[in-house]
């Protein structure tokens, strides 16, 4: 993985595994198509002819925009996809995410308070879980999605266990 | 049912808290509480009895003889219920402090139990609404950072009752074991030592000089300019509800703020404010997860400056008045005053010279020329070494991104002591935000398209919800990726540092360091009268 400018040097990132882009794709879909089918109505009522006095340009334009915006949302969901990765170092946990916007998180063990895997419907189809690391505070976000089941168990013991030999109070 | 059960209960309480006994709150504390309920049932259903009282009249009119009984009998009924409901309430609520915990059980139909870990106690107010003041009642709020909703209240207790359950929690929570000969002895209140207070006149002045009063005139102004303009006096009307609510923000603050009185103890920094509705908090020590320093522009020309914390469990400042009320250190204060707040907060600034780090924090800026020429190598962190000596070793926006940032990049900068991490940053609106190592929670680096151009990247740490969301704005890459890998790294060491929650037990000499902070503050007061 190529390593991107924000991140500390000499990290070997964990990828995702390449499946979680159906889980992407899958909410991509349900989320834009909606809108967009929504956004198509007025188009159809004009074309129809039921609702003549309104402006056919702004009729097709406006589900047209958002088309063309979804289907760059789409054409970067691979590239996002590869751009999560997660690394455990000695004392801590890393996420990175982002292409345009990069984070990268540094979690340290001793401040997880508990460590959550769940799986939708897609994901659970697929084999994957989402990790989701809370720490006392609510800014933290940290979640790696996409991970394989097996992985995800592994890591979570391995979290709990490293949390749990560090834990500090607030 | 009252009184056989009262004396019971009091006699408990005035036999010291003995460990292990269950007790109840004041007997009153319910109609304390819902007394606006209690006066609505009356004013609702005999408001009419009273005015022919009132107007010598038969008590019952004669035209309405069928309905007036029955009216009578309904707001009797429901009146009983609810002061029955009451008592059971009272009843039913009874509370335990033992074994390191603090339990709560409400509720007779739906019973409740709370516990709340001693030694996770975050901060405990003792707050005295106008009525429970008349009564010389208060209630005991403490915060435990164990679950989401972490607030556990006591209401009402008698002010002295509430004064001794704080002073035993607390004590408990600082690691003092209670002598098992002597269950019934009472952890003595801890000795405090009053440090500054905000007179009146300056509360008053910093709301005629906050953004709000600049809102006021200029809506003010723009609306007597457009009724002359348009020579139409309906502008005036959308005054009517702004004045009002101005009016009672205005009056929020001042009744909230009034007479703030911040005291140091070795259980932690008191706090006591308020007109009608008093506030007692205590903060123990190390319990402040970040603070900010901030000064809007109008505050500038008489030097004030307001300081707010991030308290696990105190949560965000929303509209909530109460919430920033109870996450303001200080509504405002001088320089000095910032000083000594910040020597409470942060005993050990880990740096041997903080007074001229704290200043530069506040108000200093880094020079318009810095080492790194226009043409020098980017990215090479030489401010640090060239600029920093002015300034108190803040590191700042390097020259690249000025166009990012054309006010705040002089302003914007970071730099860390031994034992906390400095952020600055605004130009007009100058914030310094404080993170102690070990509250450091998570943080991350993020850097959008436009940043990446300049090389740069913002550090955000996270913390507690509150009120400071401690962000770095426009940091140099190299400097941000630095940061990262050492703020890590100093907040591993600290939390190392750190092993138990019972403060006592890590600070021991903090009587003494706060023996140790009344020298400069006893400095600054000579400095300041």
């Amino acid at each position: 993985m190529r390593t991107e400018a924000i991140d500390p040097p000499g990290i070997t990132w964990l990828r995702v595994s390449p499946k979680y882009v159906t889980v992407r794709l899958a909410s991509w879909a349900l989320a834009n198509l909606v809108v967009v089918a929504l956004l198509c109505v007025p188009l159809v009522l004009v074309v129809t002819g039921w609702w003549e006095n309104f402006p056919l340009w702004l009729a097709v334009a406006l589900p047209a925009v958002i088309l063309v915006l979804a289907l760059w949302r789409l054409l970067l969901i691979p590239r996002q996809v590869r751009a999560i990765g997660y690394a455990e170092r000695e004392d801590d946990l890393l996420i990175r995410r982002g292409i345009f916007f990069q984070r990268t998180l540094v979690v340290p063990y001793g401040r997880m308070q508990y460590v959550d895997i769940g799986a939708g419907p897609v994901e659970r189809g697929l084999g994957l879980c989402t990790l989701k690391l809370h720490t006392a505070s609510a800014g933290t976000n940290a979640e790696i999605p996409g991970l394989p089941a097996a992985e995800g168990a592994r890591l979570r013991e391995q979290l709990s266990a490293r949390g749990e030999a560090r834990l500090a109070g607030l | 049912m009252r009184p056989d059960t009262a004396p019971e209960a009091s006699a408990g309480a005035e036999a010291g808290t003995p460990d292990g006994a269950w007790l109840r709150v004041h007997p009153a504390s319910p109609f304390v509480r819902g007394w606006v309920a209690l006066a609505a049932i009356v004013f609702f259903f005999f408001r009419d009895t009273f005015e022919r009282m009132l107007q010598g009249g038969p008590l019952v009119d004669e035209q309405l003889a069928g309905r007036a009984p029955w009216l009578l009998l309904g707001g009797g009924v429901l009146l009983l219920l609810t002061v029955l409901g009451y008592v059971l309430s009272w009843y039913f609520t009874r509370y335990q402090v033992a074994q390191g915990y603090v339990r709560i059980n409400t509720g007779f139909l739906f019973k409740q139990q709370r516990q709340a870990r001693l030694d996770r106690v975050q901060a405990i107010d003792i707050v005295q609404p106008l009525l429970a003041r008349l009564f010389g009642l208060a209630e005991l709020k403490f915060e435990v950072a164990d679950a989401g909703e972490s607030a556990v209240r006591l209401a009402y207790l008698r002010m002295d009752e509430a004064r001794q359950l704080r002073a035993t929690i607390l004590a408990r929570a600082a690691g003092v074991v209670p002598d098992p000969a002597q269950p019934g002895a009472v952890a003595a209140e801890a000795p405090e030592h009053a440090v500054l207070t905000v007179p009146p006149g300056r509360l008053i002045g910093s709301l005629l000089l906050s953004e709000q009063s600049v809102v006021v005139v200029v809506g003010g102004l723009v609306s007597v300019a457009l009724s002359a303009v348009t020579e139409n006096r309906s502008f005036y009307l959308f005054l009517i509800p702004a004045v009002l609510g101005m009016v009672a923000a205005y009056w929020n603050a001042i009744n909230r703020g009034y007479n703030f009185t911040a005291a140091i103890s070795p259980d932690g920094i008191r706090l006591r404010y308020g007109l009608l509705d008093t506030q007692a908090q205590t903060l123990p020590p190390g319990r402040i997860q970040a603070l900010r320093v901030s000064q809007p522009p109008l505050w500038r020309l008489l030097g004030w400056y307001r300081i707010q914390v991030n308290v696990a469990g105190y949560g965000a400042a929303g509209s909530n008045g109460e919430a920033s009320s109870r996450t303001t250190l200080l509504p405002v204060g001088t320089f000095p005053d910032v000083l000594t707040m910040l020597s409470l907060v942060l005993p050990d600034p880990g740096t041997p010279d903080p007074v001229r780090i704290f200043t530069a924090g506040v108000n200093g800026m880094a020079p318009a020329v810095s080492v790194e020429g226009p043409a020098g190598p980017a990215g090479v962190p030489v401010e640090a070494a060239g600029s920093g000596m002015d300034d108190g070793g803040f590191v700042t926006t390097p020259r690249r991104g000025r166009l990012l940032a054309p006010l705040g990049w002089r302003r914007n900068g970071f730099t860390a002591t031994a034992t906390a991490l400095l952020i600055r940053s605004g130009r007009w609106w100058r914030h310094l935000v404080v993170v102690p190592h070990q509250r450091t929670q998570s943080l991350a680096l993020e850097q959008g398209p436009l940043a990446r151009r300049f090389r740069v990247a913002d550090l955000v740490l996270h913390t507690t919800a509150g009120p400071v969301s401690p962000r770095l704005i426009q940091a140099g890459l190299d400097e941000g990726r630095a940061l990262l890998d050492a703020q890590a790294a100093r907040a591993r060491a600290a939390r190392k540092r750190q092993t138990s929650e019972h403060w006592l037990d890590q600070v021991r000499p903090l009587v003494a360091g706060a023996s140790h902070i009344e020298e400069p503050n006893s400095q600054e007061d000579r400095q300041h009268g």
